[in-house]
């Protein structure tokens, strides 16, 4: 019973409280209404940091193989090289990965060693001496023959060859009617038909007697005018001439033998073959000149060459070092080019957006009486934001590139980012002079300043902090957007670095660079892709990251000293 | 002696004040915003060396007056004066003539908010010098010196000359504000309501500023303070509906009042 009471007296205190305490929680449509947008804010607001966390997690994770890979802690070649090709030599554990300009150190190396050893071989040194005395007897061979040459068979051969060719052109001159029928033309175009095939036949010897290239050129030049609108006595005159032109042809070839022979005794007698294999490639290169005169005298072949043929075959070889790679574009050496060009264009774009957009700002929020012509500039800006980066691109393209004539160039991509990030500029700029107090303005002017004076001493400087702000901003778009400067500051690879190998300094102005984005762009999307590009894009891209963060802190840090020093 | 009464009915004249030739002289003042007419016909006279307040309620159009002293008025987009006109030393203000930066150099102005650069206060009173083109240190030094003593500011901020005017309290910084507009020489000084940010004690040291300055300058005061133009005022002008209902020597205005209306805004019956 006494449990029951008391049972009974808990009940009864518990209904009592519920009838005494209003505040008792009750549920209600509002609150679970409550519960759930407070959820549904939560969750989305959890969600879009989780997005960003991934996002800076993948970034850096992928990065920092390409950033801290190898020996030291950060990968110094990765920020101070050119991008250049990955050589691949041997495989699994002997794999050795290599750029391009180390592997062709490497092979150098083999090469100098192999020819060390060549060279001190037994059998160099009778080698040698044959193809000292094949050389000398060749040479003497050639310049016998070379007396003969003036009426040799080859001036029939060709002679024969091109009178083929007069005669057929003679013809479709001749009956231009038939001519045109066969061709199915009208007989008005016969002439410029032939035009076309004796050019053609004049292109084509060029390209199959080297050695009388300028002379050919020589003498289509002259004989040009005559060539366009031939007739048949045009056509008599160029053959004539032509024949007049293949007799000096034999004087052409003498005169190359007769340079060939000067050239390798000179080079020959200097040739001291322990000096290495830069020196043989000056041999060698003689060798190749001499095998180029043989096949312009086509079919005329001398007893000698054969065998020096062979007797060259074991210095080609003491110089041939074969070092098998793989070969991928673009995954070897750094991204240096890359980090100098993206801060130049991010400095001289925003030197000139800054400049540029406060001196619009000043006039927009100073100078301009609200009106119908401020609105229209306000929305203009307006607008200008947003417009795709890739019209601006464009844009500067136009403008810069092809009317200015400006080229692919620093120049052209500094207006064209500027002219991007410029409505950012204005719109912060005009906000952070209109946020400075009036009573800054009125105190200065009631002390006799004229307007000017007053916006350079007790506007501008307490603005500044905002403006800076404001370029942050432009700094990290300028300094991300990839489509403005394709078409008109980037280069996919450039070897050398800004400041080299210009010629007066304008110059500096008017080069291409190569761009961080740019370069992701062209590792990501332009080269066939393989095991090791993705480190490229991922290591880029970190780089890229950290610039953004150091020239947007650089920046933060500027303003907040000049805020320190402003503060009101 | 000039006899002012024809002119401006609203002033009576007590001579130990207003021996001389008027300071500054409005006649028919008719001011506009756009289309919006603040000020009716306003005609007044002020005497050199004389504290003049301007009272009545808000929008009644005092500040507006004030700012015309100046041409502050210029700043505002549409403002402009329908009628009438602003002499200065017999000068009309608005004379092609007339050069405004040279003017305010006369007229200065200290406004109801203070309102120092945010730089040192050594660069806040040598502000007015520097932008004349003043470059000398030992001119402006001594010049600084000298507006900070007559704005009994001296003492206090000699040692932190170089500290940033914002440091200071608000009635120091009101202070800095007159020395700043004392130190390039002014004849007349404008004041928009200089004490109505002010906590009581810093308002007493800047009324008995105010009152120093009297000895050499012709000082407008703005205020809604009605005690403080009945302790620092020669004369005391009120406006109502942008007209100037009286203008006449202070304690005549707060005892003997002529007109009603000035009456019932003294006793607080609206305003």
């Amino acid at each position: 019973m006494l449990v029951d009471t008391k049972q009974v007296t808990e009940l009864m205190s518990d209904h009592k409280n519920k009838e005494v305490n209003p505040f008792s929680p009750k549920l209600s449509r509002e609150k679970v209404q409550e519960n759930l947008m407070f959820g549904l804010f939560r969750g989305m607001t959890y969600f879009v940091l989780f997005c960003a966390a991934f996002l800076f997690w993948d970034i850096l994770s992928k990065g920092a193989n390409k950033i801290f890979e190898g020996d030291g802690l950060i990968n110094w070649e990765f920020l101070t090289e050119h991008p250049q090709t990955l050589h691949v030599i041997g495989e699994g554990d002997e794999e050795i990965k290599l750029s391009s300009s180390n592997y062709y150190k490497l092979k150098d190396e083999k090469i100098l060693a192999k020819w060390n050893l060549f060279a001190k071989s037994p059998g160099f040194t009778s080698n040698l001496s044959d193809l000292d005395n094949e050389m000398i007897e060749l040479q003497k061979e050639w310049t016998e023959k070379s007396l003969q040459f003036t009426n040799a068979e080859f001036l029939k051969k060709e002679r024969d060859k091109i009178y083929n060719k007069f005669a057929f052109w003679s013809d479709l001159l001749t009956d231009i009617n038939a001519s045109a029928r066969d061709f199915e033309v009208e007989p008005q175009e016969i002439p410029g038909l032939v035009s076309e095939f004796i050019l053609g036949h004049f292109e084509k010897e060029r390209s199959r007697l080297p050695l009388v290239e300028t002379k050919i050129i020589l003498f289509r030049a002259q004989q040009y005018s005559n060539i366009e609108e031939p007739s048949l006595n045009t056509l008599k005159e160029i053959e004539k001439a032509y024949n007049a032109f293949l007799i000096e042809i034999p004087e052409t070839y003498n005169q190359a033998i007769k340079d060939f022979g000067n050239e390798v005794s000179l080079t020959y007698e200097d040739f001291t073959l322990l000096r290495g294999p830069k020196e043989f490639g000056r041999f060698a290169e003689a060798l190749v000149a001499y095998e180029t005169i043989r096949r312009a005298f086509l079919d005329i072949e001398t007893k000698n060459w054969n065998s020096i043929k062979e007797l060259i075959i074991p210095f080609k070889q003491a110089m041939s070092v074969s070092l098998p790679s793989r070969d991928y574009a673009y995954s070897g050496g750094g991204i240096f080019p890359a980090i100098i060009g993206t801060l130049l264009l991010v400095l001289g774009a925003m030197t000139i957006a800054i400049i540029l957009g406060v001196f619009c700002a000043i006039f927009l929020a100073e100078y301009g009486k609200p009106g119908k012509f401020l609105s229209l500039i306000r929305l203009a800006i307006l607008n200008l934001a947003g417009v795709p980066s890739i019209i601006y691109g464009l844009f500067g393209f136009g403008l810069f590139v092809i009317f200015l004539d400006w080229n692919v160039s620093l120049l052209a991509g500094w207006f064209t980012l500027a002219f991007m990030v410029l409505p950012i500029v204005i719109t912060a700029s005009e906000e952070s002079l209109r946020s400075i107090p009036q009573g800054f303005r009125e105190g200065s002017l009631a002390l006799g300043a004229t307007k000017w004076i007053m916006i350079k001493t007790s506007v501008l400087p307490f603005a500044m902090p905002g403006i800076l702000t404001s370029s942050i901003l432009g700094v990290a778009r300028a300094a991300g957007e990839t489509a403005p400067i394709m078409f008109t500051a980037a280069y996919a690879k450039r070897s050398e670095l800004p400041w080299e190998g210009l010629e007066h300094w304008t110059d500096f102005f008017f080069q291409g660079v190569m761009a961080l984005p740019y370069h992701i762009y062209v590792v990501s999307a332009k080269i066939p892709q393989n095991e090791y590009t993705s480190d490229m894009q991922y290591g880029t891209a970190f780089v890229f990251l950290f610039l953004v963060i150091g020239v947007a802190s650089l920046s933060m840090l500027l303003r907040n000293r000049l805020r320190k020093k402003y503060r009101w | 002696m000039h006899n002012v009464t024809d002119n401006s009915p609203n002033t009576s004249i007590d001579s130990t004040v207003l021996d001389n030739e008027p300071s500054i002289r409005i006649r028919d003042l008719d001011f506009l915003y756009g289309e919006n007419q603040v000020l009716h016909n306003v005609d007044l006279d002020i005497f050199p060396k004389e504290i003049m307040a301007f009272i009545g309620p808000s929008g009644c159009g005092k500040s507006t007056l004030l700012r015309c002293l100046n041409r502050m008025n210029d700043l505002v987009d549409g403002a402009r004066i329908g009628n009438g006109t602003i002499e200065i030393q017999g000068i009309d203000l608005h004379d092609k003539s007339v050069d405004v930066i040279e003017l305010r150099k006369k007229v200065g102005m200290v406004f109801q908010k203070s309102n120092p650069f945010p730089k040192s206060i050594y660069q806040n009173v040598a502000y007015g010098l520097q932008i004349q083109g003043i470059k000398s240190k030992r001119v402006i030094d001594e010049k600084v010196e000298e507006s900070l003593r007559k704005s009994a500011l001296w003492d206090e901020v000699k040692d932190r000359l170089n500290e940033n005017a914002y440091g200071l309290s608000g009635g120091q910084q009101q202070r800095l504000c007159i020395a700043r507009t004392l130190a390039v020489e002014p004849e007349i000084i404008l004041m928009d309501e200089p004490c109505s940010a002010l906590d009581p004690v810093a308002t007493g040291r800047v009324e008995e500023l105010i009152l120093g300055l009297k000895e050499e300058y012709t000082i407008v005061v703005v205020t809604h303070n009605m005690q403080q133009a009945g302790r620092i005022s020669d004369r005391t002008a009120f406006f109502y509906l942008g007209k100037l209902i009286e203008c006449d020597q202070t304690k005549k205005i707060f005892l003997n009042p002529n007109k009603q209306q000035t009456e019932d805004y003294i006793s607080g019956k609206f305003g």
